[in-house]
């Protein structure tokens, strides 16, 4: 293991470069967008009322009457050690990264909890689907695909509170409880908005993982050990699955991206304090560190899953190891 | 075409997807009701055979305003989706054909573009440059955009070793001319059928962005604002939002069936295998 971990560091290391220079440039677009679009910060931030002299004293105490690189250094290196300024509008004073560092942990659990309950529901599908090809449970599984593909989340959302909340009662509508509170309240409330996030989820991996289990059943090296005599369950567990893993994981990791984007509109149904719920109240404030500073979570967010799944599928590449 | 017929899927999608647009174009006219007429005396009656879906709290027959609104949803998303496929092969093909700065920069601008969660880039340019249709319309096309950098400079790149371009190139064609006059039309089968694919995807991003209100504003009629209104009394009319996602729901799976069903039959690796 450590070996293998030695020996993918140099390639993984090398896109790491690529990340980060992915990820200067997001921050570097981000502020640029803020600054040359038509709103003012200004006039936002003190109404269109504003006397001239008022709004020239708020662009200086903000630094808004710098040239545009000096204001982006003076974002992004306090940025880099955690420091987003104040925000101006949806609470107002208050540090942005207090706001951030409170509402982040709700979204990374409840998406944690989305991604596991999609990838555990998908790798049992998707091996049943194609372990039973053409039969009724290949139907079954790949009917249900298709449709859960179709099904937006807010929809299932409401077809979930409808059904499981209003209906039997069995999970919270609205709110939420963090697990350091109660682990069974926390898993409880965020049971429905996961479940709503997991199922298009769950769908798209099924297929994915079935497509992918059919193709290296029928390669070459699955036909060479099975003319060797290994056992069937040994063959696909060490010759079938863990090579339809790599295609399976890097899909996985390449849905984050829809993962958190689902959790905007999911976290403002269910009413959970996250991080996408914080950018809707900032982008309705128009609370512009707020917002510079969620988009670049989010982004550092998805790049970080993509480099944990280049990682991944580089320790899970037989030919490595 | 015979092949297209004795696919399972794909002509089935064509069947829902053909459907659910001589719904949108015909429907609304068809009706009998108006999209925004309010009837006092039918507030939130269950759906029945004068209202199939009901109707909503002001009155308003719910499926006369779910076609209504599918046309501008439908209107916003190809919108979108045709600008992200204009600019995207444009700037695939452009990167495919040159190396250096600006095929560099256009690639990491589109690699940018793909790891901002599609919700968060959509609320960002709320933002900047205020709610609407336009802002809806540029966030879908934002979102797509690398999709179709990628898909073009791939088909591209693999395009440029085939005989066709290299005999264009033996005979003096401008690498311009083959890429828009050889390589572009032979490539145009896939990005079509990823066109379909996005267009299916430009609806529920302009219904979650409306359902939250960052969208179209009410009470213009789009399928988000529709399920927005429905949310208010789901719990009294559970079929007002329900229902307008099924449409959505069904709306979306005549696209993917079709845009998957086209891609697998263009594809003989896939051919088969579903």
């Amino acid at each position: 293991m450590t070996a293998a971990f030695l020996r993918l560091s140099g390639p993984t290391l090398r896109h790491a470069g690529g990340v980060v220079l992915v990820g200067l440039l997001g921050a570097l677009c981000i502020f640029a967008a803020l600054r040359l679009g038509p709103g003012d910060p200004a006039l936002t931030a003190l109404g269109e009322g504003a006397t001239p002299a008022s709004v020239a004293a708020y662009r200086a105490r903000w630094g808004l009457d710098q040239p545009w690189p000096v204001q982006f250094a003076a974002w992004l290196l306090p940025a880099l050690h955690g420091d987003f300024g104040t925000s101006i509008a949806v609470a107002s004073g208050i540090p942005v990264s207090r706001l951030i560092a409170e509402r982040l942990p709700v979204t990374a659990f409840v998406g944690a909890y989305a991604l596991v309950l999609a990838t555990a529901t998908a790798l049992v599908a998707g091996a049943v689907a194609a372990r039973w090809r053409g039969r009724w449970p290949d139907s079954l599984a790949t009917t249900l695909a298709v449709l859960g593909v179709a099904m937006p989340d807010f929809w299932v959302a409401y077809l979930l509170i409808g059904s499981l909340a209003f209906g039997l009662g069995l999970f919270p509508s609205f709110g939420y409880v963090p697990p350091s509170v109660s682990l069974t309240g926390a898993l409880s409330s965020a049971t429905l908005p996961a479940l709503a996030i997991a199922a298009p989820m769950a769908a798209s991996f099924t297929r994915i993982l079935r497509a992918a289990l059919l193709e290296e059943s029928l390669s070459e090296h699955v036909r060479v050990a099975r003319a060797l005599g290994h056992p069937g369950g040994f063959v696909f567990l060490h010759h079938v699955l863990r090579n339809a893993l790599i295609p399976f994981v890097t899909v996985v990791g390449l849905q984050v991206r829809y993962l958190l984007g689902g959790t905007v509109v999911i976290e403002r149904i269910f009413g959970l304090p996250g991080l996408g719920a914080l950018m809707v109240d900032a982008a309705f404030a128009r609370d512009y560190p707020l917002v510079q500073a969620c988009a670049l979570v989010f982004l550092i967010g998805v790049l970080a899953a993509n480099l944990a799944t280049d990682g991944l599928c580089a320790l899970l590449d037989p030919r490595r190891s | 075409m015979r092949a297209f017929l004795a696919h399972r899927l794909a002509p089935l999608g064509a069947l829902v997807t053909g459907l659910v647009l001589l719904l949108v174009g015909v429907g609304p006219a068809l009706s009998p009701y108006d999209p925004t007429h309010m009837d006092v005396l039918a507030l939130l009656t269950p759906p029945d055979w004068q209202h199939p879906f009901g109707t909503d709290a002001l009155g308003r027959d719910v499926l006369t305003r779910v076609l209504a609104g599918a046309r501008l949803s439908l209107t916003v998303s190809a919108t979108g989706v045709a600008l992200a496929a204009l600019a995207g092969t444009l700037a695939g093909l452009v990167a495919a054909e040159r190396r250096g700065l600006l095929a560099a920069l256009l690639l990491r601008l589109s690699d940018l573009l793909f790891s901002f969660p599609s919700f968060v880039l959509a609320l960002f340019l709320v933002v900047v440059f205020g709610f609407g249709t336009g802002t809806l319309i540029l966030a879908i096309a934002l979102v797509y955009a690398p999709i179709f950098v990628r898909l073009s400079r791939n088909l591209a790149a693999s395009a440029r070793g085939q005989t066709y371009v290299v005999a264009a190139r033996v005979i003096g064609q401008s690498s311009r001319s083959i890429l828009l006059r050889e390589i572009l039309p032979n490539i145009a089968g896939p990005l079509l059928v990823q066109a379909t694919l996005g267009l299916a995807f430009g609806i529920v991003i302009e219904a979650g962005l409306s359902f939250i209100g960052l969208g179209v504003q009410p009470p213009q009629p789009s399928l988000g604002t529709i399920m927005a209104e429905g949310r208010e009394v789901f719990g009294q009319a559970p079929w007002v939002l329900t229902l307008t996602g099924l449409f959505i729901a069904l709306t979306l799976l005549g696209l993917n069936l079709l845009g998957d069903g086209l891609r697998e039959l263009a594809d003989p690796k896939l051919r088969g295998r579903s």
